[in-house]
This record gives C-alpha cells, structure tokens and sequence, in this order.
C-alpha cells in the first residue's frame, strides 16, 4: 500500500515538475532583487497603460449619456428582477436545498459580483472579433505590450464600474447575516479571487477560440450562460450537470465554492483542490491562446 | 402576396447562411431552460408537493413549454428595424413598391418558423434527458384558446419591437440601449418567460397585469395549464386584443410623427 502511494506520488512529482518547466517560470535562484523590481515595474507600466485605456473607455461612453442610463437601468432592473424572484420563490417554497433564503440570495449576490467584476475588466473581449476579421489585430501584435493585456483589458466598462460599489455593499451586508469568523472571511476573498481566476482563465480561452473560429458573440454569451448557471448553489443540479459544473466548466468554483465559504460549508481539502484546479484552468487558458496567436492568419489586413 | 413568399424564402435561407451562429444561439437557449429547470426540480422534490398553486407536472410542464412559446412568440428579426433606422437605411425600404411592417412581419414569420422547428427537437432531446413529468391538454377548446394567444402573444410582441425601434427616430444612438431595456429586461421578467408570474406577491401581479407583458407567455401557457378556463380564458384574450390595439395606434402615431423628422443620416 505504501510502496504505491509512493509511486503515485513519485508520477505526480514527475508530472508536476514537466508542467513547471514547460512554462517556463523563473527557477528559485534567478529570483533576485532585481528581478522582483524589474517585475513591480513592468506591473506599474502595465497599470498605467490599463488607466489610459479606461478613461478613453469611460470618456467614449459618458460622452453618450442616454445611452450610459438606458443600459444602467437595465443592468439595475435585471438585477432587482432577479433578486425579488429568488426571494419571493425561496420564501414561498420555504428554502431551496436545504439553503435559506438569505444564503440563496447571497450566491446570487457572489455570482453577480464575480460576474460584474469580470464584465468590468474584460468587455474588450467582447469587441475582439473586428479586430480578427479586419485584421486590425496587426497593429496591436506591433505594439510593445502583450496583445492579451490589450485585447482582454483595453475597454473597462463605466457602466459596470458603477454597479460594483452597491452591489459589494450588498455582498458585505448579507454576508455579514451569517456572522462569519474572520477564517470564514478569509476564505471568501481567498476563493472570491480564485473564482475571478477561472473567469479570466474563460475569458482567455474565448479569445483563443475568436482567433481559431472567428466566432466571438455566441462563445462569449454561451460563457455567461453557462456561469449563469452558478446563480443558485451548485447543490440544485443533478448529475451528471453538477459533475460538468465542477471539474470540466468549473462554475462551482468560480461561484458556488467562495459563497458556501463564507457560510463555513467548505472543507481546507475543497479550498486546496479549488486553488489548484483554478491555477491549473488559467495556465491551461494560456497554453491555448499561445497556441491560437501562432495560427493568427492576418487576413484583411 | 408573391413578393413576401419571397421574402419569406430568402430570409429562410439566410439564417442557414450563418449555421454556427444559428445553432449557438439555440444552445443558449436550451442552457438558459437548464437553470430554470433544475431550479424547479429542486424545489418540487417531493412529487406530491403543491407550491403557489403547481404541482411538479404543472411547472415543469411550463418551464418546457417557454421553449417552444419562446421560440414563436420571442424569435424576430425586427430588432434590426432601429439599426437600419440609425444608418439610414431606411430609406432604401421607402422607395421600393413593399410596406416596410409587412416585409418585417414575414422575416419575423421565416424566423419563427425555424425557430420554432427547431425548438420541437430540443424540447424532445429535453424530455429524452430530463425525463421530466409533462402536462399533455387534451381539451380541444383550451388548445385553440391556446393557439389563438399564441397569435395574439406574437402580435404584441412585434408591435412592441416597431414601438421601441422608432425611438431612434429621435435618438439615433440609443435602439440597443432601448430594447436592451424594453425588449429583453422587461418583457423577460414581466411576461412569465423566467418565472410564472404567480411566484409574485399580488400587489406586484396586480401592477404587472396593467401591462401587456404577461399576455406574451405567461397567458398562453396558463391557458394550456388548464388553469385559466372558458370566461377567464375569453376574457384574457379579448384584454390581448385590446392591448394590440392600443399598441398599434401608439406605433402607427409614433411612426408617422418619426418620419417626419428622419433625415436618413448616414445616407
């Protein structure tokens, strides 16, 4: 029995370390200071470009402010719309899984967070199939920063960016119902961050596919779609749906698993094999689009 | 009548144009009844169970029925009219010898065609999968109550889309943001196509009924639920009639006041 674990272990070792080099990371002795400051550098440069892309972004839309309130009164009545369902369908049906209305809501409210959260930052993505057809992709790979930053980060969304203030206020407010201890918490934000993981690991992955299919749109919107499904706790489908939801479009972990977090519904052994499949899920994403960018024909350019 | 079987035909043939697209968005809609789904299956876990007046077999028989009343009354393409009102290509329509509502009414027509064969097979595929307890009306008169919604369902739909389309009359920019608002948001929560509006308290189904909404989905499928019958049933679809009505003079006024003050730009 022993001798086998250690071969399983040894297999694992094994493939683990052909993954870490296949990625190239910097090996433990190269990582000077001098690497850490050129790294905290490289970030800043990064975080000023992403600034002057927002405000042209926030300056575009505001410039058009019927517009800017036609899409913040629909992004507000879907949410309250939403919201009242749920309420009124747990408090009718007296609880939904086990869950009270409270904790139904407040996977509700997680999700919308994630999910706004990831709209905010990444609505560029949405716009990336232009720039393939056309093949204005050119002028972005000539340009000296990562053609990813630009074609996931270079249009933050204003309206989105107004939602995120009430609905963490929202978030804080339910979630405090619970009385968490500050574990609980740290687990939330620990696997809030890695729920975000999973989603920008998605986002990458729709762009690689916009590349090899030229098909943006329906990608994109069958992704929320199928995040959507992480409205309500996990628990509610049955296999092999739930299965599908975890471990091949990990929807449970990107959602379910940091609300059921804060109500101290999850185990150390959930929050470790979460962290690692969402690690996993992002380099994967990586390997995707590096592997997509290399098949990027140019056309009409 | 010749050049509209025309339209008809060549519309048709324009969403095979585009497959992948076509096939994507009837996978979104199959994934969207998933959530809908499940979330009722979880709580009529109990099969005996009776919660705000369905049984397991009533609301599931629902939640599958929104596919296929989704894809008759909901599948249009004159969500389009406001883009061609905004660049200007409107005006191509007005000098050619066909009425612009006709040709839109006859793509909405090609459109729900497919739509609707093709959400026949998904309901089948679901039916195969989920093995769901399904409601079959077997009285004659509440099926052609049900039809006859169906039409009037679709009806006020497409007069709601010429409505919200010609607010770019006056707002060239704005016909996303507004049927963003009107055409999805609205009509999706207030017409039953998430939810029975039964769910709901009775002061927010009372506002809610003084809208045209609920004759979109939520009318038809009670009237196939058996659950509004013979003078409720009349009643419900003499008040459709009635809001087509009113409708249609609001868009007919708002559209001949819109072109008025169209100056095709972009032209």
């Amino acid at each position: 029995m022993a001798d086998k674990l250690v071969n399983q272990l040894s297999v694992v070792r094994h493939w683990l370390g052909k993954l870490l080099r296949s990625l190239k990371l910097p090996q433990p002795q190269k990582l000077k200071v001098s690497f850490v400051l050129s790294f905290c550098k490289r970030l800043f440069y990064y975080f000023r470009i992403w600034i002057l892309m927002s405000k042209n972004s926030f300056m575009t839309v505001l410039s058009r402010k019927k517009i800017l309130f036609l899409f913040l009164l629909g992004k507000i009545l879907r949410f309250s719309f939403f919201t009242a369902f749920i309420y009124f369908l747990v408090l009718g049906a007296k609880g939904l899984s086990g869950y009270t209305k409270e904790q139904v809501v407040f996977f509700f409210l997680t999700f919308s967070l994630i999910d706004i959260l990831s709209q905010f930052l990444f609505r560029e993505v949405y716009r990336f199939r232009s720039l393939v057809v056309t093949g204005d992709l050119d002028l972005v790979l000539t340009k000296p920063v990562s053609t990813l930053f630009r074609v996931l980060m270079g249009g933050a969304d204003v309206i989105d960016f107004i939602t995120i203030p009430p609905l963490l206020f929202a978030v804080c407010y339910v979630g405090n119902l619970f009385q968490p201890s500050y574990l609980q918490i740290f687990l939330y934000i620990l696997l809030f961050f890695d729920g975000f993981l999973v989603a920008l690991a998605f986002h990458i992955a729709v762009l690689a596919l916009g590349i090899l299919t030229l098909e943006i749109d329906h990608s994109i919107m069958i992704y929320r779609d199928l995040v959507a499904l992480g409205k309500l706790p996990i628990d509610i489908y049955r296999e092999p749906l739930r299965g599908i939801l975890t471990f091949i479009f990990p929807v449970a972990i990107m959602v379910s698993l940091p609300a059921k977090a804060l109500m101290g519904l999850v185990s150390l052994q959930g929050v470790f094999l979460s962290l690692t499949s969402a690690v996993l899920t992002f380099f994967v994403s990586l390997r995707f689009w590096n592997f997509a960018l290399k098949k990027y024909t140019s056309a009409s350019s | 009548m010749k050049k509209y079987l025309s339209i008809f035909n060549i519309s048709f043939q324009q969403e095979f144009a585009y497959r992948i697209n076509f096939i994507m968005w009837r996978v979104r809609n199959v994934l969207q009844i998933f959530l809908v789904f499940f979330l009722w299956d979880a709580v009529f876990k109990d099969p005996g169970r009776v919660v705000f007046g369905y049984n397991r077999e009533g609301i599931l028989t629902y939640v599958l029925g929104l596919i296929i009343v989704k894809s008759f009354v909901f599948s249009s393409k004159s969500m389009d009219v406001a883009g061609e009102i905004s660049r200007g290509e409107l005006s191509n329509y007005l000098v050619k010898p066909v009425s612009y509502f006709k040709y839109w009414i006859t793509r909405d027509l090609s459109s729900k065609s497919l739509n609707l064969s093709f959400a026949f097979f998904e309901t089948l595929f679901l039916f195969l999968i989920l093995k769901p307890s399904f409601f079959i009306q077997t009285d004659p008169i509440l099926l052609i109550f049900f039809l006859l919604s169906l039409i009037l369902a679709f009806s006020l739909f497409s007069l709601l889309l010429f409505i919200v389309s010609a607010i770019t009359f006056w707002m060239p920019e704005a016909g996303w943001g507004a049927h963003f608002l009107i055409s999805i948001i609205s009509v999706e929560f207030m017409s039953g196509a998430l939810f029975p509006l039964d769910i709901l308290p009775h002061f927010l189904q009372r506002i809610v009924n003084y809208t045209p909404f609920p004759y979109m989905v939520f009318f038809p499928m009670q009237v196939y639920l058996g659950k509004i019958l013979d003078s409720a049933a009349v009643k419900g679809i003499l008040i459709s009639g009635l809001w087509i009505l009113v409708l249609y003079f609001i868009m007919t006024l708002v559209w001949r006041k819109g072109l008025k003050v169209y100056e095709a730009y972009g032209r």
